[in-house]
């Protein structure tokens, strides 16, 4: 399998040569080309209380794709996302990652899907009860909108909570204004969240809400 | 004075900001800016003041943030996706659209500018521009990528693609052709420039973004 | 006529120079900026006969229906124009060839290419995405745009395109809709729905993504339409 990220930072997409007998997995309407010859198949993400739990709160679709080459020669298939933004690769060796709903693009069959509970600071913060866990031996592909930053931390760091996509296992969460009560309110920093531990973050640097707040004024 | 150390990443679509504060010194940030930071930055909201910019669609308020005991960095991230690029004033005076501004060494003067009802920016653009005057680092956004074209004589721009323009330049609304061709040839008003300077364009423009968008919309 | 395309893939421009006399058409609303010295005329967009396209029906059919000629006077001209949506710009020199552009992806081209916009054949199938295309032939320079990075699928056999990622292809090559899995209910559940199988042999140029897609991401988030 050979999968390269195209089309960085703004409209990255993967372009993915599967080998005779490999098959990847992508979220539901990723396709936007491919050979003929491959073959797809919608499955259930996960058994099917899970995948109704995920549906409903985690943000991600019932379904996935599952992209197989049956033929004896090797098949391209081009995977993508709903919205412009930002793709990257993450290799899974036993550990496991969170990311916000909605960033799942594509995975290998040795990725597991599941999505836990993101605590009252997730709440407070407007992003989603949520959040998704990806785990096993593999390669996974999520993207945000926006660009994607790696950053990482050492001990406390402050994110804007709506430009939060992932993070290692290990970190406390807590939400605080940015600069006294006042200060939030009046200058549009609101709420942000304090990241305590060691280990890497991943932001975008974007938000959409704050994009469809600003097209807002434009609308008709 | 010395520029602020900073980088640029995800230009020109996605465009973020990193500044490193140095220990002491503040910095002007355009309100609801903020994606990170170090802890150590203390933020107060200043009032802007001026009704001025708040009639103009922006927000009232700036941002200063302080780097206390020792350095500190801060990431900002406009609203709108697009460019953003670095002016070091040195002793001049830009004009720049009315959304366009971002952060700002505190020694440079931040004022609105009312153009008159009959130089406005029309198509979308507020009837202000904000001048920024002194000596010290500047930077401003655009929608789409930022584009300096060094004029010498002059140069005609749709007004919904300026970003900025050094003093000095003088300017003249109007139609492109005649008058027939204002409602039919899709083009709205166009800025002519006289005389020489700098003028940074952007390469789209809010009005068909948000025309896109429209049909989108939830209905009541 | 020099076309420089900066920005690629996001926020695409077009800087075009053209010499004395000479001009380029492009898209009523492309314009971002021109140099001091050229001229602008707009036309209404005419058939080949020289008839006129019923104002009604372009409106329908979503292309703005004026074209700018744009012609550098007194020396050399500069010309930048863009399209509307964030995305990528394509050029393609046409040597006595055709080609078939999706509506609202045609940016500009030089003044020998013909423009014609009676083509319908396809129009049935994408009734769902509100399409209509664009026949350009002859011999010169076409610039086009897209939502997304934009590059060209080389057919050779046959090849599945999401109806959403198509921009244009090459005369000569087949196409039919069809469903991406091997079951219509996998198609359905899969979120691919219908799909475009082109056949034969030439070029489709591809969009990484689908307009539609983002606006239905945002669209909840906007003010809602009273």
């Amino acid at each position: 399998m050979n999968v390269t990220i195209e089309g960085k930072p703004v409209f990255s997409h993967l372009n993915v040569v599967l080998e005779p007998g490999e098959s990847i997995i992508a979220e539901s309407d990723a396709m936007a080309n491919m050979s003929a010859d491959l073959d797809m198949e919608a499955k259930f993400n996960g058994s099917l209380p899970a995948a109704l739990v995920k549906k409903f709160v985690g943000g991600e679709s019932l379904f996935v794709n599952h992209f197989k080459n049956n033929t004896s020669a090797p098949l391209k298939l081009a995977l993508t996302q709903p919205m412009p933004g930002d793709v990257m690769e993450m290799e899974l060796k036993g550990n496991s990652f969170y990311l916000q709903p909605g960033a799942f693009v594509a995975c290998t069959p040795g990725i597991d899907l599941s999505v836990s509970w993101a605590g009252f600071a997730s709440m407070i913060a407007r992003e989603g009860l949520f959040r998704l866990k990806v785990s096993g031996n593999g390669k996974v592909w999520f993207g945000a909108f926006g660009g994607l930053i790696e950053k990482h931390v050492e001990g406390e760091y402050l994110v804007d909570t709506s430009h939060l996509v992932g993070y290692e296992p290990g970190f406390k969460l807590s939400i605080q204004m940015a600069g006294g009560i006042f200060s939030s309110i009046l200058g549009g920093e609101g709420l942000v969240t304090r990241m305590k531990g060691t280990g890497k973050i991943i932001i975008q640097t974007r938000s959409i809400n704050s994009l469809a707040t600003w097209v807002n004024r434009f609308l008709p | 004075m010395q520029s602020f150390e900073h980088t640029i990443h995800c230009k020109p679509d996605f465009a973020m900001l990193t500044v490193r504060i140095p220990g002491g010194k503040t910095l002007k940030v355009e309100a609801s800016a903020m994606a990170t930071m170090d802890t150590n930055l203390i933020m107060k909201t200043k009032f802007k003041g001026g009704l001025g910019r708040f009639l103009g669609g922006e927000s009232l308020f700036i941002n200063e943030f302080t780097a206390e005991n020792g350095p500190g960095e801060i990431s900002i991230s406009p609203t709108a996706p697009g460019d953003i690029t670095h002016r070091y004033l040195n002793n001049e005076t830009i004009y720049l659209q009315n959304s366009a501004y971002v952060a700002s060494n505190p020694d440079i003067l931040v004022e609105s500018k009312w153009q008159g009802l009959t130089r406005g920016f029309f198509s979308g653009e507020s009837l202000f521009l904000i001048k920024c005057s002194g000596t010290g680092d500047l930077w401003f956004n655009s929608f789409g990528g930022i584009v300096e074209l060094d004029v010498t004589d002059g140069y005609v721009i749709d007004t919904g693609h300026i970003v900025a323009f050094t003093e000095g330049l003088t300017y003249n609304i109007g139609r492109l052709g005649g008058y027939k061709s204002l409602f039919l040839s899709g083009e709205g008003l166009v800025c002519r420039f006289s005389g020489s300077g700098k003028i940074w364009i952007q390469t789209r423009k809010i009005m068909p973004f948000a025309w896109y968008l429209n049909p989108f919309r939830p209905s009541k | 006529m020099n076309i420089d395309i900066q920005y690629r893939p996001g926020s695409a421009v077009a800087k075009i120079q053209i010499a004395d006399s000479e001009s380029v058409m492009a898209e009523g609303g492309a314009m971002i900026a021109v140099s001091p010295n050229i001229n602008v005329e707009t036309s209404m967009f005419r058939k080949e006969q020289g008839g006129l396209i019923s104002a009604a029906k372009r409106l329908l059919t979503g292309e703005n229906i004026f074209l700018n000629k744009y012609t550098s006077s007194g020396g050399n001209g500069e010309v930048w124009l863009a399209p509307n949506l964030p995305g990528d710009l394509e050029t393609r020199t046409l040597d006595n060839e055709t080609i078939y552009v999706q509506g609202g992806s045609y940016l500009a081209s030089s003044g020998d290419i013909k423009l014609d916009l009676s083509f319908q054949g396809a129009k049935s199938f994408f009734s769902g995405e509100n399409l209509f295309w664009v026949k350009l032939s002859g011999t010169g320079q076409v610039v086009f745009n897209s939502y997304g990075m934009i590059y060209p699928i080389e057919v050779d056999g046959s090849h599945i395109v999401d109806t959403g990622h198509i921009v244009a292809f090459t005369d000569g090559l087949n196409f039919r809709i069809t469903k991406a899995g091997s079951s219509w209910m996998s198609s359905f559940l899969g979120g691919e729905g219908l799909v475009c199988k082109f056949e034969g042999k030439g070029t489709v140029w591809f969009q990484s993504h689908n307009p539609s897609s983002f606006g239905g991401i945002i669209g909840p988030m906007l003010r809602p339409n009273k």
